[in-house]
C-alpha cells in the first residue's frame, strides 16, 4: 500500500544481443530508462541512432497513411469499443512479421500519388466552376467571345463588373465616345448591387476608352482565353467539362477507399508496432557505450526485480544485471500501489499530482471520504440502480477492458454503492417516485429513513458541516504526524496541532453551549480552544523575525486565520445542496411525467417518456456534479492541509496498444 | 391588491429561472466556443471538452430548482387553487428568490471563462484534466452557497 517500492537497475551487455534485450524491456512494461551517459548532451550509440532514424521513418509513412486515408475509411470497429478493448490480439514478433511483410512505403508512394492526382482534379473542377459563374453572368453578351479574348483587326472587348451606384457615371463617361464603343449591360433592377458590363471598342481609342471605364468604377473581369465561341456554345462545353472531372473525382474518391480498406487495419496494427519502436530506441538512445558493450540504467518495482532478471539472463549469458535502492539525493518516480479496494481512488491522487517518491500517498486517506461525499451528493437509490446495470452491462460486454479504464468504472460502481445506501437512509429514489406512484410503498421506505433533507434540511446541513470538520481534522493530524516523523514536534505542534485543538474545542465548546453534548464537554472544549489560540499566538509571534511589535501583530494574523478555517468547513454545505438539488430535479421530473400522464388517451405514453427521459438527464448532470465537487473537497480543503503531491509519475516503457492489443 | 403577494412571489421564482438561466447559457456559450475552437485542432477531445463546457450549466438547474420549490411552495403544481400569500410573504420569498438569481447569473459567466481557460489548457496539457475541473468548480462554489441560501430562506417563509 502506498508508494511502491523502486530499485535502480544498472544493465551490461553485448552489443550483438541488444536488439533481444531492448524488445524484452519494453515487453516486461515495468522499466522506466533514464539517462545513463555520464556526460550532459552525450552522443547516443550509434547502433540505436541506426534504428530509432529507420522506425522513425516507417512511423513517418505509418502517419502519413493514417492522415490520408483515415477521412476514407469506414472503421469496422467502433472507437468506444477499441477504447474498451475490443481489438486484435497480437504478438510482437507477429507485428514485426507484418511489418517486414508490409510495403509502407511503397504504399505511401502510391496514396501520394493518387491525393496528388485528386487534389489537381479538385483544382481544375474548381477552376471550371468558377468559369461556369462567370459565364453566367455575362450570358446577356450577344456575340461569340472570342471578340474579348482575342479582338478582331479593329475592335477589341474587355468585361468586367460596375457598382449599380456608379452605373450613371459609367453611361456618361463612355456616351463621349459613342461612336467607337458598343456597350453591354446584364439586367438591372433595384435589388441587383452590380451589374455586369462588357464594352467593345475600336483598338485606336482602347486607352482612353479603358481609362475612362476604370475611372468610373469598372473593374476588369479575367475571361479565360479558352473561350472563343458563343456564350450557349461555351457554357455546353465547359458544363461537359464539368461533368467529365465530376466523375473522376468520384472516380479518385473510390480508389481512396479501395486503397483504405486495403491498407487501414495493417496501418493501424503497423502504427502500433512503429510507435513501440520508437519510443523504444528513443528510450534506450540514453544508453551509454563502449567499444562493445551497452549499458542502460532503469527503475522497476522492487518485486519484479527477479522476473525481470529472469527474461534478460534468458537471453545471453554475457549480460551483468545489478540492482539498487535509490541514494539519497535521488528523486526515484512515483508509482501507486494500492490493494483492489483503494486501487480506482489512485486514479483521483494522480489527477492532482502523484506525491514524492518518500512521501505520503494520500489514496487511502481520501478514499473513504470521497466515498462517502459523492454518495451525499448523488444520494437516489434508484440513480444507484442506473449506474450498477450501466456498469454491470460493460462488465458483461466487454470482456477485456483497460487496466486503466477499468480501475476507473470501478471508481463509480463504488461510488454507485454509497449513493444506494444515502438514497436509501435519505428516502431518495428516482426522486419522490414512491411518494408519487407507489403510495404502497411508502412505509417501507419511511422505515428506513434516517434523514429527510426535503423537510429537515437542517439536520443534513449539520451532518455535512460535522463531515467537513471531521475531514479537515484528519488533515491537519496526517500534516502532525508527518512531522512528527521527521522529530519536528515544534512545527507539528505549533501549526497543526494548536488548529485541532481549537477548531475541536470550539465545536465542543458550541455545541455544549448549545445543549446538544453535557455541560461538561463544553467546558473541555473551551479550554482546547483557548490552548490553541495561545499555541498558535505563540507560535506565529516566535517564529517571526522582528521587534516586538510586529511579532505580536503576526500572532493576531495568525489568529484570524481561523476565519480561512470557517470557509473550508463551510464549503461542505455543498455535500447537502447537491444532494438536495438531485432530489428536487427527480422531484420535478416526476411531478411533470404526473402532469403529462393527465393528458387523455396518449398521456400514459408522454409520462413515461418524461419519467424515463428526465430522470435519464438528470443523473448525467447530477453525476458531473457528484464528481466534481467531492474531488474538489478533497484537492482544496483537505490536500491543503497536508498534500503538496510534485512526485514525477512513473511512466514505463510499454508497447503501444492503441488499435491491437500485445500479447506477451 | 389581494393579488399582490402572489405577484411577488412569482416574480421571484421568474427571476431565479431567468437570470441563472441566462447566466448559464452565456457562461457555456464562452466556454463552447473555445471548446469548438481546440476541436478544429483535435476532434478526438470532444468528451473532455464537453465535460468542461458542462460545467457553468448547473446554475440554470439551480434557478429552476428554486423556481419549482417556490411554486410548490405557493401550491401551484399540483392543480388546485394556489395559496394566497400576503403581500409581505410575497416580498420575503422574492427576496429568497434573489440570491441565485443574481449569483448565478454572474458566477455561471465568470465560470464559463474559467472552463473556456481549462479548457485551453488540456489542449495543451491533456493529463492535467483533473486541474483544469477543479477550476471552474472554484467558481461555481458560491454558486452552491446561493443556492443553499436561497433554500434556508424560502423554508422560513410561512405560506398560509
Amino acid at each position: 500500500m502506498g508508494v511502491a517500492k523502486l530499485k535502480k537497475a544498472e544493465l551490461y551487455y553485448h552489443k550483438s544481443v541488444h536488439e533481444e534485450i531492448a524488445a524484452a524491456l519494453q515487453d516486461s512494461g515495468v522499466c522506466q530508462i533514464i539517462n545513463a551517459q555520464e556526460a550532459e548532451g552525450g552522443t547516443r550509440p550509434s547502433d540505436i541512432e541506426a534504428r530509432l532514424a529507420e522506425s522513425e521513418e516507417r512511423l513517418a509513412d505509418v502517419r502519413y497513411l493514417m492522415r490520408a486515408l483515415t477521412p476514407h475509411f469506414n472503421d469496422p470497429v467502433p472507437s468506444l469499443d477499441r477504447m474498451l478493448g475490443e481489438k486484435p490480439v497480437m504478438s510482437m514478433s507477429e507485428l514485426s512479421q507484418l511489418a517486414h511483410d508490409t510495403d509502407l512505403s511503397g504504399a505511401a508512394q502510391k496514396v501520394r500519388g493518387l491525393e496528388h492526382e485528386l487534389g489537381e482534379v479538385r483544382l481544375e473542377l474548381s477552376q471550371a466552376r468558377a468559369n461556369q459563374a462567370l459565364l453566367a453572368n455575362y450570358s446577356f453578351f450577344p456575340y461569340e467571345l472570342a471578340v474579348i479574348t482575342e479582338g478582331t483587326r479593329v475592335l477589341a472587348g474587355a468585361a468586367g463588373v460596375v457598382k449599380s451606384e456608379q452605373l450613371e457615371a459609367f453611361k456618361n463617361a463612355l456616351n463621349n465616345f459613342a461612336k467607337d464603343t458598343e456597350v453591354f449591360f446584364s439586367n438591372v433592377s433595384a435589388k441587383t448591387p452590380e451589374v455586369y458590363v462588357v464594352v467593345l471598342y475600336s483598338r485606336d481609342k482602347a486607352s482612353q476608352v479603358l481609362d475612362a471605364c476604370v475611372k468610373n468604377g469598372m473593374s476588369m473581369a479575367e475571361v479565360p482565353a479558352e473561350f472563343k465561341g458563343s456564350l450557349g456554345e461555351e457554357k455546353a462545353k465547359n458544363a461537359e467539362l464539368i461533368n467529365k472531372l465530376e466523375a473522376k473525382d468520384a472516380e479518385l474518391v473510390n480508389n481512396m477507399k479501395k486503397l483504405a480498406d486495403e491498407y487501414m487495419p495493417n496501418v493501424q496494427k503497423l502504427s502500433d508496432y512503429w510507435t513501440s519502436l520508437v519510443s523504444r530506441w528513443q528510450a534506450l538512445s540514453e544508453s551509454g557505450e563502449t567499444e562493445s558493450v551497452l549499458y542502460t540504467k532503469f527503475w522497476l518495482p522492487a518485486k519484479e526485480t527477479e522476473r525481470v532478471r529472469g527474461k534478460i539472463e534468458a537471453i545471453s549469458p554475457n549480460v551483468a544485471l545489478s540492482f539498487a535502492d535509490p541514494e539519497d539525493g535521488e528523486e526515484p518516480p512515483t508509482m501507486l500501489t494500492n490493494g483492489n479496494l483503494v486501487r480506482p481512488f489512485n486514479i483521483l491522487t494522480e489527477l492532482y499530482s502523484p506525491p514524492k517518491y518518500k512521501g505520503i500517498d494520500p489514496t487511502p486517506l481520501l478514499a473513504p471520504f470521497f466515498f462517502v461525499f459523492f454518495g451525499m451528493c448523488l444520494g437516489d437509490a434508484g440513480y444507484a440502480i442506473v449506474m450498477g446495470a450501466a456498469i454491470y452491462w460493460l462488465f458483461k460486454k466487454y470482456k477485456r477492458i483497460p487496466l486503466g479504464i477499468k480501475d476507473f468504472v470501478t471508481l463509480f460502481a463504488f461510488s454507485a454503492v454509497s449513493t444506494f445506501i444515502y438514497g436509501i437512509i435519505s428516502g431518495s429514489f428516482f426522486g419522490n417516485f414512491i411518494d408519487a406512484f407507489l403510495p404502497f410503498l411508502i412505509p417501507v421506505k419511511n422505515a428506513f429513513m434516517l434523514v429527510d433533507p426535503m423537510t429537515n434540511p437542517m439536520q443534513v446541513l449539520g451532518i455535512s458541516l460535522l463531515l467537513g470538520v471531521v475531514h479537515l481534522m484528519f488533515g491537519l493530524l496526517i500534516s502532525a504526524y508527518e512531522k512528527l516523523k521527521e522529530n519536528n514536534y515544534f512545527d507539528a505542534i505549533g501549526a497543526d496541532i494548536s488548529w485541532f485543538l481549537l477548531i475541536v474545542g470550539l465545536c465542543l465548546f458550541g455545541t455544549g453551549a448549545g445543549g446538544m453534548l453535557p455541560a461538561a464537554f463544553g467546558f473541555i472544549g473551551k479550554w482546547m480552544a483557548i490552548i490553541g489560540a495561545v499555541i498558535i499566538f505563540v507560535y506565529s509571534a516566535w517564529t517571526k523575525e522582528g521587534n516586538i511589535f510586529s511579532k505580536i501583530i503576526s500572532g493576531f494574523l495568525a489568529l484570524y486565520g481561523s476565519t480561512s478555517y470557517l470557509g473550508d468547513i463551510l464549503s461542505y454545505s455543498r455535500l447537502l445542496a447537491l444532494g438536495f438539488g438531485s432530489a428536487v430535479i427527480g422531484m420535478i421530473i416526476n411531478l411533470l411525467g404526473g402532469m403529462a400522464a393527465n393528458i387523455p388517451y396518449v398521456g400514459w405514453l408522454i409520462g413515461i417518456v418524461v419519467v424515463a427521459g428526465g430522470h435519464l438527464f438528470s443523473v448525467l448532470i447530477n453525476l458531473l456534479g457528484a464528481f466534481v465537487h467531492p474531488l474538489r473537497l478533497q484537492y482544496v480543503e483537505f490536500f491543503g492541509k497536508f498534500y503538496t503531491g510534485g512526485g514525477e509519475p512513473f511512466t514505463p516503457l510499454k508497447n503501444s496498444e492503441e488499435f491491437v492489443s500485445v500479447k506477451a | 391588491m389581494e393579488y399582490l403577494g402572489l405577484s411577488l412571489a412569482l416574480f421571484g421564482a421568474a427571476c431565479a429561472s431567468a437570470l441563472a438561466g441566462i447566466g448559464s447559457a452565456i457562461g457555456i456559450g464562452i466556454a463552447g466556443e473555445s471548446a469548438a475552437g481546440v476541436m478544429t485542432e483535435d476532434p478526438n477531445k470532444f468528451g473532455s471538452c464537453l465535460i468542461l463546457q458542462a460545467l457553468p450549466g448547473t446554475q440554470g438547474i439551480y434557478g429552476l430548482l428554486i423556481t419549482f420549490f417556490v411554486l410548490n411552495q405557493l401550491n401551484m403544481l399540483g392543480g388546485g387553487a394556489p395559496a394566497m400569500p400576503t403581500w409581505n410573504q410575497g416580498l420575503q420569498i422574492f427576496a429568497a428568490c434573489l440570491p441565485i438569481a443574481i449569483v448565478g447569473f454572474i458566477s455561471a459567466i465568470y465560470q464559463g471563462k474559467t472552463s473556456a481557460a481549462s479548457i485551453q489548457m488540456i489542449s495543451k496539457k491533456p493529463e492535467a484534466m483533473g486541474k483544469a475541473i477543479i477550476l471552474p468548480a472554484m467558481v461555481e462554489t458560491y454558486a452552491v452557497l446561493a443556492l443553499l441560501t436561497s433554500i434556508l430562506m424560502l423554508m422560513g417563509v410561512q405560506v398560509a
